[in-house]
């Protein structure tokens, strides 16, 4: 077992590696930023060439992406890779050094630190909360096969299955945010009259006095969100779960269950959801990635101060360290995702060898 | 095939009716009620974008409608006017008055255009480098692959924005070329796998040894017999770019509303208004996109079913 | 195949000699699909006694699995129906039997084997697991003495060192292996009636013959009775006493195994009897039974064989034949047997006889 997450996470280095060439690439496409002072005339040459200098730019774009990496540096190249306390060197995202950001200055890991906990909480709490609800309709609609949940939730798929993410959004502020119903906050982690901005240290002081208060005062914020996502995303899993369900509902083990004799709600519940659960796993696992698009998507619908919109805002910007930085961590979750999703269905299915 | 109570002869044999392949997928679909509905749907906006702008009543774009109040009410008519004002179906938006109708249909020619276009270029590309890595197999593969791998690993929408705010700036052509040249992975992967197989069968092995080259072998032999799956891929990958085009014009990197309307930018436009309650103008672009993608969803399940009669739900 | 009435037959208690332990009557189990209703099971009656072994034959289609998972009410309801029929085992009507009831009576009374020994048992659980779910089931013993028994039983089938057996998982086992699983966990609770629905189909040939050897074994030790069902002749030839052959949803043929095989009163019998390869047969085409199974949403009128039959005349295709008692005692469902058939049985009984030589006994 251990042997087998090993080989897998060393079969996943050559993609990491590759992810880092790609999204290095992907940040020069735009060229060189020295440029961008070419057409300013008090601008010389010579500060042209001094800024080229003192950014590296005027390396050879391997070594730029060497020095980016962390492998080179000012130590020997198989020093430098070593962490800092064993004489290694500082520079490049190995050693945690993702430059800063071109916009404000901040460190760029700064940046998304202070975002991510926002999208941690969005996209986690819809997570569990359509999946949930994707494995129970999705089975009971299997079960009660042909009734009037099921036809229901097959119209409910279709539909949803076809909403813009986005649009939905939108139209959840536009008919539940603003008069006459104003029944949710359209923007935002918290009311900015009563209480300060999320993750600043007065907000955490303020979380501290009033922990009631400021838990629902997020959680009313979250609604619409956690809506959007959960209902566009519930209507292809229960599918999902549901054609797996009936699958399973229709194999010869069940009908061996039944001929023993087991009850219909264990053979339901013990025999065929066990199986049905298996390749649920895997494609619940490989949704992962699909929590960055629905962040970027909802984050900037709802004003919600997460990694997707930091993502969005830095486009705007043109601030290419921050959006490298949260590329890279994006691609490395979703590769470790689909790691994690392979390493559940080996445990949990049988038929799985490890070697 | 299994024949069923219409077409069995009265000498109670097995009617032998020969169709190929193409026929009896077409009559499966047919069949296929929900598929027929969503078909129409699709082909119903598909005529809208290509005719509808030569038969509306006003004007493509920007029509001067100096007003202060909306017709025969008391609202403020400065961010536009509710539906069924003054013949103006859908409603006006923005101060201009434009007629809200008319932007929806001359969207839905970009719209549609990009979705449709990107798809069948993604295809393409898909199919080649897919047929390639598949029929081939070995470093060309592993390579190919890999590449592939490192596509799927990125969050798609992320870079798609990046790319349409680099070489975008507005132009619908590169954003469908951006579209396509980031979306082929999926389809790749799938080709791969379904030519893996099909280079084993033995008429792959019979061409081969009469000496047919290797393209002629891919693209006609094996293609061919590919084709269902990446048919039923390539409509529903039509939907998810018509959804993602309007999310990237949504957010201001896609097209340009000022030249070419699109329903995405016809929402981004409407994003400012939302707050002060004119609902009109977000929900008709977007009924707009969610009615196209409902057919062709439609439309992708009842091909599945059809090309493939053992994939049943 | 004399249907005994069973006394009274609303008291389970009373125990009638001679009475059948399974009997059925009239059976029909519609399908209601797309295109129409299939009538797979159409008007089927057969009995079998305590510790008797029944073979039912007939190709796929014929209704022969419907039967049997009619009987255990396994069928899926909808699009299945049973429309019709009464099925008594051992003094009551399982067709009246409410869902609990009904559920004592599979694996604990009436135990099934499947055909697909690879499918049939589930793949997340171990084997002990699966055995040791019947038992615990069906009897008043805790999971350690289901677990000991869960052994015993795959011992009793031929598994060697079960013990390391029940820890593993079905993929782990070869086909024969995990059909003797099953059997094992169909007799673990000690049924009256196992059904063993093309028990060899899906195995290789010299494992066939090892798992009928067995079931007949098992048969004669433990005093179950069985009913078997196949398409296969020779399987029923050396496994069973008696022998119903289906076809079309209905038995055309129903006698001992000596009476059924060495002298088939119905053409279809007959035919299916030419179609087996025989040793005298070398060298010259199989015959095979000519047009194929009726589409079962038009079914012919008359007899169901009718089309197909060489020997059919008008009265045929008029109306459907009952089973009429046959000269050597079986009983058949075809006109030959009826006063205007007499002056065409002497061409059927010389091509019969014809049959027997090449097929060789």
């Amino acid at each position: 077992m251990i042997k087998y997450v090993v080989r897998r996470m060393i079969q996943a280095i050559p993609v990491l590696f590759l992810i880092t060439v790609f999204t290095f690439l992907l940040m020069h496409v735009q060229g060189n930023p020295a440029q961008r002072f070419a057409q300013n005339a008090r601008v010389t040459q010579a500060q042209i060439a001094a800024f080229e200098h003192r950014w590296g730019l005027d390396d050879p774009l391997p070594l730029q992406y060497c020095k980016w990496l962390g492998v080179c540096g000012d130590k020997p190249i198989v020093v430098n890779v070593l962490p800092p306390a064993l004489g290694g060197g500082d520079n490049g995202i190995l050693h945690g050094d993702f430059g800063y950001s071109v916009f404000d200055g901040r460190l760029v890991t700064d940046v998304i630190a202070q975002r991510m906990l926002p999208t941690l909480i969005l996209t986690v709490t819809a997570y569990l909360i359509w999946v949930t609800i994707a494995i129970l309709a999705g089975v009971y609609a299997a079960v009660k096969r042909y009734s009037l949940f099921d036809s229901g939730l097959t119209i409910f798929n279709y539909v949803g299955y076809s909403l813009p993410t986005f649009w939905l959004g939108l139209m959840l502020i536009t008919f539940l945010s603003v008069p006459p119903l104003r029944w949710f906050p359209a923007s935002g982690m918290n009311d900015p009259y009563t209480t300060p901005a999320f993750g600043t240290d007065s907000y955490w002081v303020f979380f501290g006095q009033n922990p009631f208060f400021a838990i629902f005062d997020l959680g009313r914020h979250l609604v619409l969100p956690v809506l959007t996502l959960v209902t566009v995303s519930i209507a292809g899993d229960s599918r999902f779960v549901r054609s797996s369900m009936l699958d399973s509902l229709n194999q010869d083990y069940v009908k061996t269950a039944r001929a023993k004799g087991v009850p219909e709600r264990r053979v339901v519940l013990r025999h065929a959801l066990r199986n049905a659960l298996l390749p649920v796993i895997t494609n619940v696992g490989l949704e992962i990635p699909f929590l960055f698009s629905g962040a970027i998507v909802t984050e900037t619908i709802f004003a919600w101060p997460g990694m997707g919109r930091q993502f969005i805002e830095s486009v705007g910007h043109t601030d290419y360290p921050v959006l490298m930085g949260i590329l890279l961590i994006a691609a490395v979750s979703i590769v470790f995702a689909n790691l994690l999703a392979d390493v559940l269905y080996a445990v949990v299915d049988p038929r799985v060898k490890y070697d | 095939m299994t024949p069923t109570a219409s077409d069995a002869p009265a000498d109670f044999e097995v009617a032998l009716v020969s169709l190929n392949q193409w026929q009896l997928a077409w009559r499966r679909f047919r069949r296929h009620k929900l598929a027929m509905f969503g078909a129409g749907l699709f082909l119903t906006f598909v005529a809208i974008a290509a005719f509808g702008p030569f038969i509306l009543p006003y004007e493509a774009t920007n029509v001067p409608y100096p007003l202060k109040f909306c017709p025969g009410t008391t609202i403020s008519a400065n961010l536009g006017c509710p539906p069924f004002n003054d013949g103006h179906i859908l409603g006006t938006v923005g101060g201009t008055q434009e007629d809200l109708l008319t932007l929806v249909v001359n969207g839905a020619r970009l719209s549609l255009t990009i979705g449709i276009g990107a798809a069948a270029f993604a295809s393409v590309l898909g199919a080649i480098v897919g047929g390639i890595s598949g029929y081939f197999g070995g470093w060309v593969d592993t390579i190919l692959m890999r590449i592939v791998d490192v596509l799927l690993s990125m969050p798609l929408l992320f870079v798609i924005i990046v790319f349409a705010k680099v070489f975008g700036y507005g132009d619908w052509r590169v954003i469908l070329l951006v579209f396509a040249l980031l979306g082929w992975p999926g389809i790749a992967r799938l080709v791969r796998s379904l030519f893996l197989t099909l280079r084993t069968e033995v008429f792959v092995d019979a061409a081969r040894a009469v000496g047919v080259s290797d393209l002629r072998i891919i693209f006609r032999h094996i293609l061919p017999n590919a084709m269902s799956p990446i048919i039923v891929v390539t409509t529903l990958s039509v939907a998810a770019f018509i959804v993602t085009e309007a999310f990237v014009s949504y957010i201001g990197y896609g097209v340009n509303a000022a030249y070419n309307p699109t329903w995405g930018n016809i929402l981004s436009n409407a994003q400012n208004d939302i707050l002060v309650g004119n609902w009109w103008w977000p929900l008709f672009p977007g009924l707009a996109i969610v009615l196209t993608v409902l057919g062709i969803n439609f439309m992708g399940d009842g091909l599945r079913d059809a090309l493939d009669p053992r994939s049943r739900e | 195949m004399t249907a005994i009435s069973p006394a009274g037959g609303a008291d389970p208690g009373a125990t009638v000699p001679d009475r059948p332990l399974l009997d059925v009557r009239g059976l029909r189990t519609y399908f209601h699909v797309m295109d129409g209703t299939v009538k797979a099971v159409d008007g089927v009656d057969f009995s079998i006694p305590p510790g008797g072994t029944v073979g039912l034959v007939g190709e796929s289609g014929c209704g022969k699995s419907v039967t049997a998972h009619s009987i255990m009410r396994l069928i899926d309801i909808p699009p299945g129906e049973i429309a019709g029929g009464e099925i008594w085992f051992d003094g009551r009507d399982l067709l009246k039997l409410s869902d609990s009831e009904m559920r004592h009576v599979r694996g604990g009374e009436i135990a099934m084997v499947f055909q697909e020994p690879m499918t049939s048992l589930n793949p997340v659980f171990t084997i002990g697991d699966q055995i040791s779910e019947a038992i615990l089931l069906h009897n008043d013993v805790n999971k350690k003495e289901a677990a000991e028994r869960a052994i015993e039983s795959l011992k009793a089938v031929g598994v060697s060192a079960p013990e390391r057996r029940v820890k593993q998982y079905p993929h782990e086992l070869s086909g024969g292996m995990r059909q003797r699983a099953m059997i094992a966990m169909a007799l673990s609770c000690n049924p009256k009636l196992v059904i063993a629905d093309e028990p060899t189909t899906a195995l290789d040939v010299t494992i066939q013959a090892q798992i009928l050897e067995l079931i007949k074994a098992l048969q004669a030790r433990t005093g179950t009775a069985l009913l078997l069902i196949t398409h296969d002749l020779a399987v029923v030839a050396e496994t069973v006493q008696t022998i119903a052959v289906m076809y079309a949803g209905r038995i055309v043929e129903a006698g001992t195994v000596d009476q059924v095989l060495l002298a088939p009163q119905h053409p279809y019998t007959q035919g299916l009897l030419n179609s087996i390869p025989g040793v005298k047969k070398r060298g010259r085409a199989l015959s095979v039974i000519k047009g194929v199974v009726p589409n079962p949403f038009r079914l012919p009128p008359g007899c169901k064989f009718q089309p197909r039959c060489p020997y059919a005349w008008e009265a045929c295709s008029a109306s459907e034949p009952e089973l009429l008692p046959a000269p050597n005692g079986a009983k058949s469902r075809c006109y030959l047997h009826s006063p205007e058939g007499a002056g065409r049985r002497e061409a059927f009984e010389k091509s019969v006889a014809a049959t027997m030589e090449s097929v060789g006994g």
